[in-house]
């Protein structure tokens, strides 16, 4: 109930500092758009008020008194939605004092949330604007079988409640991993998982005790005699599971592993997205049949781990052409948030369709986080969440310029500081020499 | 060499010497020589007997009849990685397959890569399909003084004829990573001072061993009592002697600022590797004279010592005129490995421009390493290393379209 409240009267707040920010109108004008949900847009105007999309198009209507941007030879998209993310967890430096995203007590942390770790502050999450990503699934790390609740955020705000993204009273998934990770954590130590024979048996226990625990409070709630049954947050967790209403975002690279995560949630009947999916090429059809969603990873080699050696950069393509949903994520810091774009560009070079690309690094990742409704296309009514470039979106010598959310700016490269998270060298930003040819 | 081993490489030679014997002709419509004949439009580059014969626009000069014709769009020498571990650092990152880094002392002068060099390692292949034709690659980050790197061709198929250079360079790094390594073992070097103390005492004790070695060596032979030779110590001798460069790895810039003190107080002939700071140093790394192997360029920051890794290091190093070369380093977890020609994409983008980069990772980087006789031009007489591809090389939807390693052809895209 508190919850609730405190959501409404934050949701309240949030529209009144964006209604305040964006009394007017803005018009983006010239841009090549891509809205994700229809064709391209040549020379188009988005027109954006009070944080939200209300226009979009060839011949998008500007309202009277609104403010005009000129950006022409421009391209536009929504911003990047990126399903599967440890910055804001796992800050820089690297360090251990900072390293909280593998809670190493135990394998199965429902309980947790990744929210209780997410530092605002992080540069991580500027590498992450810089590189265009507006929405994150940022997660806890795969260490465990049950890692804990993820945190779907907007990188934006002062405070992890800010960044929060909440839908019917939810605003995560949870973090669940098989195969060599929960292995090598606590096989090391002797103790269980040692095989994934260990993993299975976890993930289902504490399943079956989440479903007795269920039934259990059900009995209570039809007949409310004597003590209510001690409560159980964990199980709790669980039990938005098994009511649909929290995904399962589950780790998984061999393709046999991916198959028995897939049959767990059968098992189970919770909705789940399969997550990295390296040998995903070798399954791409049983996926599609399943019609389980996939959000992968396109890493620069195959290998650092015998699950990852059959890395192959045609994944994409092959599930696509399969008819599976596909999303593209950085598992960042696996991958660099700046470079998420590129990510997409290798799996295009490597057999995907420009089209579905341009989707798995938006609408798809949006939907498999169930925000498709609020971001990960522009069209009118939805989020003003999106990003200039300065030209194609898969081309090397592209710059990401800007940088929305919400129609607030929060990253743009012509500013000296944003400039050197684009390029690294943020915290030198004031000695950092001056680059010729290395601007836009 | 035992029976066997001689055995197979008698077949290694038989193998490669029929794809040798092939004639090459790789036609593009724009040839990327980085010798003498520049940059050609239509250009064609014959490759007989493992070697560049000739070189030129297509139709100036005859093709030799039966030459195997290879096309594209671009052509330009095969690529250089001026620092890995390829090879040595396997693919499945799992103790089996991990030989770089010896983690039993920090001072590992007399360890060789040829010692643990896997031709037929799964990421060597990665980086042949991508256009790496030549790696300098050697012992890892773990230790202080790592041991000697070797510079090999990429493809396997070459069997003996792989290696181009032993004892290439000797490794050195300083900074975090052999601290973490010993610090773990409560042993030094746990702090940036032991490492320079370490490394001085490596120089010193080796200077020692040779003035008693002459010394005591007509005396030895006279009493006919072994030399008593200290692999370890005649190994730092090449370096202080110049006979082998000293690669040091230094990222954060004071880290870079004790390699260039060591180098001037051993005059050592050097090169900087890594250097994520050395945009912030290069006016002193100008004033040093050392080349800089940059890389990665998409090294992620979350090390202290990275933390100001920036994209535009090579383009302001050069611009100060810095030498420069491309490596990928060392990577520990996923991605294990990268290529070279993706990563200084990154760099081209981001200031340095196409062609610079092009130069850097191919003539630059040969003349860096000292193997500009053998690779990085395509000019007669020249390994017949070339690199194919359907577009400019470095934007990420081109194709590398096929790669020719040692007058092979060791790749092609079907």
């Amino acid at each position: 109930m508190f919850q609730r409240l405190a959501e409404s009267f934050l949701a309240a707040g949030a529209l009144c500092l964006a209604s305040a920010a964006h009394a007017r109108a803005v018009a983006y004008r010239g841009a090549t758009i891509y809205p994700i949900t229809g064709g391209v847009v040549e020379n188009g105007t988005l027109v954006v008020e009070g944080g939200r999309i209300v226009a979009v198009g060839a011949d998008a209507k500007v309202p009277a008194g609104a403010e005009v941007v000129d950006l022409s030879g421009k391209v536009v998209m929504p911003g990047i939605v990126d399903s599967h993310a440890h910055y804001g967890n796992v800050p820089i430096p690297m360090v251990p004092a900072n390293q909280d995203g593998n809670e190493g007590s135990g394998p199965i942390q429902p309980d947790l949330s990744a929210i209780d770790a997410i530092d605002p502050d992080d540069p991580g999450l500027a590498f992450a604007r810089a590189g265009g990503i507006t929405t994150a699934n940022i997660m806890p790390g795969s260490g465990n079988v049950m890692g804990g609740q993820t945190a779907y955020v907007k990188l934006r705000g002062r405070t992890v409640e800010e960044m929060l993204v909440r839908k019917d009273g939810i605003s995560g998934g949870m973090k669940m991993a098989n195969g060599e990770n929960p292995k090598r954590v606590y096989g090391s130590r002797g103790e269980a998982p040692v095989t994934r024979m260990a993993e299975m048996s976890l993930a289902r226990k504490i399943f079956v005790k989440a479903q007795e625990y269920r039934k259990m409070w059900e009995s209570y709630r039809a007949n409310p005699k004597g003590d209510a049954p001690a409560r159980d947050l964990g199980l709790e967790a669980i039990g938005e599971i098994l009511d649909g209403k929290r995904i399962v975002h589950h780790h998984t690279h061999r393709a046999d592993d991916a198959i028995r995560a897939m049959d767990l949630a059968r098992e189970f009947h919770f909705r789940i997205v399969l997550h990295h999916v390296t040998e995903g090429w070798k399954i791409a059809a049983e996926i599609a049949r399943r019609k389980v969603p996939c959000s992968i990873i396109v890493i620069d080699s195959p290998g650092g781990k015998h699950e990852a050696a059959d890395f192959k950069f045609e994944t994409g393509g092959i599930l696509e052409r399969a008819g599976a949903k596909v999303a593209i994520h950085t598992d960042y810091w696996i991958n660099d948030a700046r470079f998420i774009l590129r990510e997409a560009a290798l799996a295009v070079q490597h057999g995907m369709s420009e089209a579905e690309a341009l989707r798995a690094l938006t609408l798809n990742g949006a939907e498999m986080l169930d925000l498709g409704s609020r971001v990960g296309s522009l069209e009118p009514g939805k989020d003003a969440d999106f990003i200039v470039l300065s030209g194609h979106p898969f081309s090397v010598y592209t710059h990401v310029l800007q940088t929305y959310i919400e129609g607030e700016k929060v990253f743009d490269r012509s500013q000296p500081r944003d400039l050197r998270y684009s390029t690294g060298g943020f915290a030198v930003w004031n000695r950092y020499p001056s680059a010729k040819g290395g601007g836009q | 060499m035992s029976a066997p081993v001689r055995a197979l490489a008698t077949i290694a030679l038989l193998a490669a010497a029929p794809a040798s014997a092939e004639t090459l002709v790789v036609r593009a419509e724009t040839l990327y020589t980085m010798g003498t004949a520049g940059t050609i439009s239509d250009g064609a580059v014959v490759i007989r007997d493992g070697k560049v014969a000739a070189v030129g626009k297509a139709g100036s000069f005859p093709i030799p009849p039966g030459a195997r014709e290879i096309r594209g769009k671009v052509a330009a020498p095969g690529l250089i990685d001026a620092h890995t571990v390829l090879g040595l650092s396997g693919l499945f990152n799992d103790q089996a397959d991990q030989d770089a880094s010896e983690k039993t002392g920090p001072v590992q002068p007399d360890l060789r890569a040829q010692d643990g060099f896997n031709p037929e390692e799964g990421l060597l292949r990665f980086a042949l399909e991508h256009g790496t034709t030549t790696v300098l690659t050697g012992p890892g980050s773990a230790n202080l003084v790592g041991g000697q790197a070797a510079i090999y061709k990429t493809d396997a198929a070459l069997g003996d004829a792989m290696l181009v250079k032993a004892g290439a360079a000797m490794i050195y790094h300083l900074g975090e990573s052999s601290k973490a390594t010993y610090a773990e073992k409560r042993k030094a070097p746990t702090t940036r001072m032991a490492e320079a103390a370490l490394i001085r005492k490596s120089f010193q004790e080796a200077m020692t061993y040779e003035a008693k070695k002459k010394a005591n060596a007509a005396k030895r032979e006279k009493e006919r009592k072994p030399l008593e030779t200290d692999a370890a110590a005649e190994a730092v001798l090449k370096v202080l002697h110049g006979e082998m460069p000293a690669m040091i790895t230094a990222n954060r810039e004071s880290d870079i600022d004790t390699a260039l003190r060591l180098v001037r107080e051993f005059k050592l002939t050097a090169w900087l590797a890594g250097a994520a700071d050395g945009y912030l140093a290069r006016e002193r790394i100008k004033a040093s004279g050392l080349p800089v192997l940059v890389g990665p360029v998409m090294e992620r920051p979350g090390a202290l010592e990275m933390k100001n890794v920036s994209l535009e290091n090579a383009a302001l190093l050069v611009a100060a005129g810095v030498p420069v070369a491309f490596q990928t380093g060392e990577e520990g977890y996923v991605p294990k490995s990268r290529a070279i020609l993706w990563d200084a994409a990154i760099a081209a983008a981001n200031g340095l421009g196409a062609e610079r980069t092009l130069r850097a990772l191919t003539a630059d980087a040969a003349k860096i390493l000292g193997i500009a006789d053998r690779v990085g031009s395509l000019s007669p007489g020249k390994d017949g290393d070339v690199l194919v591809t359907d577009a400019d090389p470095f934007e990420y939807r081109t194709h590398v379209t096929a790669v020719l390693c040692g007058g092979r052809v060791s790749f092609e895209r079907r």
